[in-house]
């Protein structure tokens, strides 16, 4: 008869009290997975809106730009450096950029925008502006036209609530009116004909410029219209220039749809008198892990010498984003450390509870000659089971919850949706999809299960026969 | 030949400040084959001495003998050791491991013994059936009468082949059908295999199938008397 079948079947003795320990580890680990899983994929989406789809995972840039972020921290765009960073095994793209800021007008309207000099060609490579291009946009003059054509009452109020949304696809205008297939397959495509856009990409050399999706409505622009820019060019220069509008991209993070407008790096350097310069080189690599992004961040530098010019991770030149992240994880975590210290005292109550009622039983297996060792081996045995049997149910119940999470993350809408855009995040939640944190949050519990048996374990090896015979 | 050899053994529990002599310098040789029952009246001191016969408790002061070892000096693992080797123990309410079955809670002492399985299979079969329960192999305790039980924990006192077994008041929570048959198969393994059985008793019918009956009483030794049969 081994320990572990004793273990086992001791377990099922007083089956209730084994399912709910059982259920209350289940549940433990159920939302600690839940609430890490949605702050990983949040931490996630956060570093793809910014960093994978804007600002790259690593830049070159000149030494003292990070400290002063001004375009007389730029330096000469090296054709050969960009050619050997595009040779370099694991980066993904290599983009060279003029960024600084300027005052955008429309006459009425005036706000500080973020100017992006790009190369059209490679800029489709990380943040892609022109397959951003807004493609539909429900107008009221949209709306007011479906309301004639005879849309259904429902449709039309949520086409209301979608006033002057715009977006990049149709997809993500249907899923936006969470149309039914039925009401998709007989009037879907009025509504894109009502709501279509006419857009019009960045191309090399053109001397239009891009607008994002807020920042065209907060300045009343449509395609066509000109924008006045007025900034500072290099060394106090000057810069002040007149633009069509070509495009309206919808940028998902809302912090920068709020503030951009893409530009030809041709034009902009004209517009800053900086011929042949950029600000940063942003560079984006297949495997973003921290040991990797350090790598090629040392291999880059070695390539770019002593030049005044640095490399730096997006953890070195975004820190706003990455202290927003650390903060939040500091304090999810201190959540986590709560739930875990509940459980914690769940298991070490059933642990002392067991180990009470079966005082005079583990009296007799002592008189009649098991060693005590033995005893505290199948009493762990015991809780290990049990919090196997949680932590595993905990997992397995919470994988489709995950699957879902991670493949059709929650799109807020109403005031919640407001109110997180207005706080700079978009207005979706991600699920991360299993790793290593759910494998950790199993093993914690696992811990806290070993750690609930010390003081009992204690008790069995100072069980005295004749005292617990009594019992 | 002598199994146990108590030599002036006292045994004083502290209680509250007030010191309690549980057993007051008893002396008692029991020999091989005995079929012996320790009586007297509550609090006389009994169960005391049953459990330091058995190592469970330590004396104060004397000493007490099994084979030539002062159990008495043994300590953790080596006196367990000792007990699971030596001593077969029959308690009042039976306690066997409820979650194994009559063959596996026999099995259990011969395991702990390394015992190798085909030998412990063939004696767990023999004794469970000396005890008239070779049907109920598989039977968990809860499926068990009190009788059978107490009849699977004399098979898992037996099991280990100890120097003597200590019952205490095996037949308090029997009635007197089961009482009588638990005796008779204890009488006959006393009788065929020459075990030695030590009682602690209230129950005349035991006394009076003891062929030896200690009183105790105050911790000390009334009376010993030997029955000629």
């Amino acid at each position: 008869m081994n320990l572990l079948k004793i273990a086992w079947r001791n377990l099922w003795r007083n089956r209730r009290r084994t399912i709910i320990t059982a259920s209350s580890i289940l549940f433990a680990v159920f939302f600690v997975i839940l609430m890490r899983s949605f702050q990983l994929g949040t931490y996630g989406h956060m570093i793809k809106l910014s960093i994978e789809s804007y600002m790259g995972f690593l830049q070159v840039q000149h030494e003292d730009y990070l400290d002063d972020m001004t375009i007389d921290n730029s330096f000469e765009s090296n054709i050969e450096l960009i050619g050997q960073l595009d040779k370099m095994p694991g980066i993904k793209a290599v983009v060279p950029r003029l960024e600084t800021f300027a005052l955008a007008s429309t006459g009425d309207q005036t706000k500080g925008v973020a100017v992006v000099g790009v190369d059209p060609g490679r800029e489709l490579n990380l943040s892609n502006p022109n397959g951003r291009l807004v493609q539909y946009r429900v107008t009221p003059a949209a709306i007011e036209k479906l309301k004639e054509y005879g849309l259904p009452e429902k449709l039309l109020k949520k086409l209301s609530v979608l006033k002057n949304s715009s977006f990049v696809s149709s997809d993500g205008l249907r899923a936006g009116i969470k149309m039914s297939d039925t009401e998709a397959e007989k009037y879907l495509p009025v509504i894109l004909e009502q709501c279509s856009f006419n857009n019009n990409p960045l191309v090399t050399g053109d001397d239009g410029v891009l607008v994002s999706d807020r920042l065209a409505k907060f300045l009343q622009l449509t395609l066509g219209d000109t924008l006045i820019l007025m900034g500072q060019g290099y060394q106090g220069a000057t810069a002040a220039g007149l633009y069509p509008v070509r495009g309206i991209i919808k940028i998902p993070a809302p912090d920068l749809d709020n503030k951009l407008i893409y530009m030809d790096i041709n034009k902009a350097r004209e517009l800053y008198n900086l011929e042949g310069r950029v600000t940063s080189i942003a560079i984006n690599l297949h495997d973003n892990s921290d040991q990797n992004m350090l790598k090629t961040k040392n291999k880059i530098l070695a390539m770019v010498g002593n030049d005044h010019k640095t490399v730096k991770t997006w953890k070195e030149f975004n820190k706003v984003l990455l202290q927003q992240i650390q903060s939040d994880n500091q304090s999810g975590k201190l959540i986590l450390g709560l739930l875990y210290f509940i459980v914690f005292f769940g298991i070490f109550g059933t642990v002392l509870m067991m180990i009470h009622e079966r005082k005079r039983e583990f009296g007799i297996l002592v008189s009649i000659g098991m060693k005590r060792y033995k005893l505290a081996v199948i009493t762990m045995f015991e809780m290990m089971f049990m919090g196997l049997i949680g932590v595993f149910s905990g997992i397995v119940l919470s994988l489709p919850l995950l699957y879902l999470g991670h493949e059709y993350p929650i799109r807020f809408t109403g005031d919640m949706a407001r109110i997180m855009e207005d706080m700079g995040f978009d207005a979706v939640m991600p699920l991360e999809w299993v790793d290593m944190y759910v494998l950790w949050q199993g093993l914690i519990v696992a811990f806290m299960v070993i750690l609930s048996c010390l003081y009992p374990l204690r008790k069995v090896f100072s069980l005295k026969e004749v005292e617990a015979l009594r019992a | 030949m002598s199994v146990i050899d108590i030599k002036n053994v006292v045994k004083i529990y502290n209680d509250s400040e007030v010191k309690v002599h549980a057993v007051n310098g008893i002396s008692l040789t029991i020999d091989e084959g005995e079929f012996t029952a320790i009586v007297g009246p509550s609090g006389s001191g009994k169960t005391t001495l049953l459990n330091m016969l058995g190592g469970l408790d330590h004396p104060t002061a004397g000493e007490i003998y099994v084979g030539g070892t002062n159990i008495g000096t043994l300590k953790g693992s080596k006196l367990i050791d000792f007990r699971l080797h030596n001593i077969g123990f029959v308690f009042q309410s039976y306690n066997l491991i409820p979650v194994l079955t009559a063959k596996e809670n026999v099995e259990f002492i011969m395991q702990m013994q390394k015992v190798p399985s085909k030998i412990r299979e063939a004696r767990t079969r023999e004794l469970l059936t000396q005890v008239g329960l070779g049907d109920r192999l598989d039977s968990r305790p809860a499926k068990l009468s009190g009788g059978q039980q107490q009849r699977v924990a004399v098979a898992r006192a037996l099991a280990s082949k100890p120097k003597y077994i200590l019952a205490d008041e095996p037949t308090a929570n029997l009635d007197s059908k089961s009482t009588e048959n638990l005796l008779d198969i204890m009488e006959k393994l006393n009788r065929e295999e020459k075990i030695t059985f030590i009682f602690s008793t209230h129950d005349a019918r035991v006394m009076k199938k003891a062929r030896r009956v200690i009183t105790v009483e105050d911790g000390k030794v009334i009376r010993d008397e030997r029955k000629t049969n």
